[in-house]
């Protein structure tokens, strides 16, 4: 893509100070978001995709949390650098964001309208008697039935998918150029987030904005995204467009995360599984982070951590032995066990 | 959490740690009352010594060391034995009251339906009256008498360890230890002892050492009200009693009698301080949505 | 919410019916002749009996407990609770007249109890283990351990006795002779009240100075208490999803959190209001005795000391329904502040 970025983030590092010592939530990660196209972050929970988003937000809780090193540049200005003032006008504004619990994201004791109301007002300089307007017509855009109606309910009476459509509107009412959305369909039935993820898509045509998609769902990956970057304990592992990632994941990360769901149009008896969980965040491994449950690593794979490289035409992948996995995937063998034998 | 844990924190908390060295302090005081303020009458060593019989409160002497009230009651003594006072009604109507709390909090709850619905109707009658007040006229009817004023304050005490254990064992009883217990076929008795108790008895445990300073608080009161310890007994609300027509001084030196008010409620005021600095950690530690 | 109200409503008379069965199991506790007492209006009634096992009789104090359960409370029904020996008069009349001041000092005491105690939870919460947090909560553990009893004596001592600023009683001798001269209309037989209402300032301030020291005496205890909950609730509802979405809105801070955190963290304050105001009315037997205040507390304490019968179980009962309407309230009034209720 030859366009400006919209989001640009350097060397992103938030680290939490806590009792037990220093946890490295995010530790150095870099990717672009561009006008109107959908990124995907993808990894498993605790692999630091939420606190990437919280960064931008600049909503990481301090203490213990802090953005210890690195740029967020959001059309040309450092967000890490803003006054919390400044901030606050880009939240909600420019760069709003969704939740993965929409049953408990909206505040019990107003009213949906309300909720609405309070963030058009503060954003736009405009009358009540306006917001409310334009707070129904958001509702209206987001496909709640009723929305005169609805706008004087409160969260209690609506359904989950219901209540994700009015933080979309909520989210979507001061025209913002980037969305975040962090798990947003993971708290609702396979029905309602199928709805929720077209509702998205096509809000983001008429739109014209940016999303920056949370999710450990591969398969809402697929649905929305343009590019993706998939995170492993604090770090980008790989990053590419979605066509390439499904179609030659090169990161045995991402090979075994795609390898352990069931594809409905290949006839695939057995599914292989990742062994083990993500480290401790206490207690990274040397060296590469990813060894502890890789079963290509070895040697330097132990000592040395390796860099995120781009390996042809902007594939980038953090691995030393990706071209080992290209040599297995020719030969169609698995690299990990049956998710039956899982220990 | 397991008890050892609690033990440890509560002992690295600096404010609980003073909470509980007071009340070492008060243990020792209490112990070692016949040693420290040797009773005249052994068989009546509850009954305070008298100085003699005018009524102007004396100051500290060598022989009276915080000086004597109204009626020549030495302070000294009435603080020492005090203490054995505050510890019998703290210990004896917590103790009682919790254990009647859970047993009837227990039943409510684990058979719900038309027993659950009167007794909690029962608890909101008890607790309709104030404490005090109905403490007040049930000390009245039944006499003066610490005896009776322990009785009086566990008979309108119950309620809140009887509602804290419904609600807690509500909850507990959703947990899928109880279901799998159940349909292990364990009988009632068993599920309520071994698996509900055990696992709701922190709350009623921090309420209990909240509710030691109160119960002590409500006693003195009652004796400070002149319906509760008969006259002369060591009991720390009574020694207040015999301040309040000094606490106005002489003429040209409002504090004259000071040490009438001033050292029987640092006594009261320490001991209940204690036992809700220990309380006060205590919830902190085990407060699951504060962590 | 009316389905809530009235289902209130319905559990109402059973309280009631309840509260009136205890008191009048206390009253059994007593023999026949310390039970008569409770069944005489007016000692006038007494002049010329000469046998009082005639009366025991003549009242049915011998009958089963159901009927003389009858018998009572449908005297209470009709107001009739007996002849107070501490007061002088009937126990109707004696709470009648010592109404007023034991409202004017409860709902004074609520002011500094309700802001005070909201306003610094909250400062404690948002500040949470920063140093104003840790010296909140110290005061907070000291004032509800300090028996009422103590620190009002400690209160006259130091205010009165050293200092003169805050005299004990409900207003001094001039200002008493202005309230009940015929010029000065009793409106409600609060002096605050009535002073503004008869433009007399002179009698308000001398009104509220005399107020002040009982206020701080009551409050001290339930200060501390609504204090330490609303922390908690606070801390807890500052953890809340719903914060986050305000934050990320771009709110400012004090806006998340006077706006959307305390309405919730206050919710679970009221649920323990009834509780509190329990606790108040019994510190007002307390604070009313120390400080020489003429209201329905003292009337206890002294009807207590005196054994009078009567007087002890008329104010028990009547303290009894009186919170029982209180607490209808607050379960109203937390209907209407939580939405989740009101629209069940």
């Amino acid at each position: 893509m030859s366009k400006e970025a919209l989001v640009e983030v350097k060397n992103l590092k938030t680290y939490f100070y806590t009792e037990e010592g220093v946890v490295k939530a995010v530790d150095g990660v870099d990717y672009e978001i561009y006008p109107g196209e959908t990124l995907g972050i993808v990894g498993e929970s605790g692999c630091g995709k939420s606190v990437t988003s919280l960064s931008i937000m600049r909503l990481v809780e301090s203490p213990p949390g802090r953005i210890e090193a690195g740029e967020i540049n959001f059309k040309g200005t450092d967000l890490t650098k803003l006054s919390e003032k400044e901030m606050r006008k880009i939240r909600g504004n420019d760069i709003s964001m969704i939740f993965q619990e929409p049953m408990t994201s909206l505040n019990p004791v107003y009213t949906v309208g309300d909720q609405i109301i309070e963030a058009i007002m503060l954003h736009k300089q405009v009358k009540r008697k306006e917001a409310r307007r334009q707070a129904i017509e958001m509702l209206q855009k987001v496909g709640i039935p009723l929305p005169e109606q609805r706008v004087d309910e409160y969260p209690h009476q609506l359904s989950g998918g219901m209540r994700q459509r009015v933080m979309i509107a909520m989210a979507l009412s001061c025209d913002p150029q980037l969305l975040i959305a962090d798990e947003p369909t993971t708290a609702l039935d396979v029905t309602i987030q199928a709805q929720i993820l077209e509702l998205m898509n096509s809000l983001k045509e008429s739109y014209g904005m940016a999303i920056m998609m949370i999710t450990h769902d591969l398969g809402v990956i697929a649905e929305v995204s343009d590019r993706v970057a998939v995170m492993y304990a604090g770090k980008v592992v790989e990053y590419t467009d979605v066509d390439t990632l499904f179609d030659d994941p090169k990161h045995p990360y991402t090979w075994g995360l795609m390898n352990s769901i069931p594809k409905l149009d290949k006839d695939v008896d057995r599914l292989e599984a990742i062994p083990g969980s993500v480290p401790s965040p206490l207690n990274f491994p040397e060296g590469c982070k990813f060894n502890t449950r890789c079963p290509l690593a070895e040697g330097k794979c132990f000592d040395v951590e390796p860099p995120l490289e781009d390996t042809d035409g902007g594939h980038m992948v953090r691995c030393w032995r990706y071209e080992h996995l290209e040599e297995i995937k020719k030969r169609g063998e698995r690299i990990y066990e049956d998710r039956g034998v899982q220990k | 959490m397991e008890w050892q844990e609690v033990l440890k924190r509560l002992l690295q908390n600096k404010i609980s740690l003073l909470g509980i060295l007071i009340i070492l302090f008060f243990i020792v005081v209490a112990v070692l009352a016949p040693w420290i303020a040797p009773p005249q009458d052994p068989d009546e060593p509850y009954l305070i010594p008298r100085g003699g019989w005018s009524i102007e409160p004396q100051p500290p002497s060598e022989e009276h060391i915080f000086g004597t009230t109204e009626g020549q009651y030495d302070i000294f003594y009435g603080i020492v034995w005090g203490t054995r006072t505050a510890f019998r009604i703290g210990l004896v109507v917590v103790g009682i009251s919790s254990t009647l709390g859970i047993i009837i909090g227990t039943v409510a709850a684990y058979y719900g339906g038309l027993i659950d619905e009167i007794i909690m109707r029962i608890t909101d009658v008890f607790m309709s009256i104030p404490f005090i007040i109905a403490t007040i006229v049930l000390v009245t009817i039944l006499g003066q008498g610490i005896t009776n004023v322990m009785i009086a304050l566990i008979t309108f005490s119950w309620m809140s360890t009887a509602r804290l254990m419904r609600s807690q064992v509500l909850s507990v009883k959703e947990d899928e230890f109880v279901q799998a217990a159940l349909a292990l076929g364990a009988n009632d008795f068993r599920i309520i002892f071994r698996h509900i108790i055990l696992n709701t008895i922190f709350p009623v445990v921090i309420q209990a050492s909240m509710r030691m300073g109160s119960m002590v608080i409500t006693a003195s009161t009652l004796s400070f009200l002149g319906v509760g310890a008969p006259e002369g007994y060591a009991d720390w609300g009574q020694m207040i009693s015999f301040a309040r027509n000094w606490i106005l001084g002489v003429e040209g030196d409002p504090l004259h009698y000071w040490y009438t008010l001033v050292i029987p409620g640092i006594a009261i005021t320490l001991f209940c301080l204690s036992w809700n600095l220990i309380g006060d950690a205590f919830r902190d530690i085990l407060d699951p949505k504060l962590n | 919410m009316i389905s809530y109200i009235i289902r209130r409503l319905f559990i109402l008379p059973v309280i009631l019916f309840g509260v009136s069965l205890l008191i009048f199991s206390m009253i059994m506790m007593l023999g026949p002749y310390q039970r008569l007492s409770t069944y005489i209006t007016d000692p006038a009634q007494l002049k010329g009996v000469d046998d009082v096992e005639q009366l025991i009789a003549k009242y049915g104090l011998d009958d089963p407990w159901y009927e003389q359960y009858g018998r009572w409370i449908s005297g209470v029904a009709q107001g009739d609770f007996g002849w107070s020996e501490s007061a002088g008069a009937p126990v109707t009349t004696a709470i009648a007249n010592r109404f007023p001041a034991t409202i004017e000092l409860a709902l004074l005491s609520l002011i500094p109890v309700i802001f005070g105690g909201i306003i610094l939870g909250v400062i404690s919460a948002v500040h949470h283990n920063k140093l104003i947090d840790h010296i909140i909560r110290i005061f907070a553990v000291i004032g509800w351990s300090f028996p009422s009893f103590v620190f009002g004596l400690l209160v006259l001592m130091i205010f009165y006795g050293v200092l003169g600023w805050l005299p004990p009683g409900r207003l001094s001798n001039w200002a008493t002779e202005i309230v009940r001269s015929a010029e000065f209309a009793n409106y409600t037989g609060m002096y605050i009240l009535d002073g503004l209402l008869n433009f007399n300032f002179a009698v308000v301030l001398d009104a509220i100075r005399h107020m002040i020291a009982p206020v701080i005496t009551i409050s001290i205890l339930w200060w501390a208490f609504i204090l330490r909950i609303t922390r908690s609730n606070m801390l807890e509802t500052l953890k809340k999803d719903y914060i986050r979405t305000a934050r990320a809105k771009g709110l400012a801070d004090n806006i998340v959190v006077y706006k959307h955190a305390v309405r919730n963290a206050l919710i679970p304050v009221v649920t323990v209001a009834g509780q509190m105001i329990l606790g108040l009315a019994g510190g007002l037997v307390i604070v009313e005795s120390i400080f020489n205040i003429r209201g329905l507390g003292q009337f206890m304490a002294t009807s207590a000391q005196q054994l009078d019968y009567p007087g002890v179980l008329g104010g028990a009962l009547y303290f009894g329904l009186l919170l029982i309407l209180i607490n209808l309230f607050v379960d109203v009034s937390y209907a209407v502040i939580d939405p989740r209720i009101r629209l069940e």
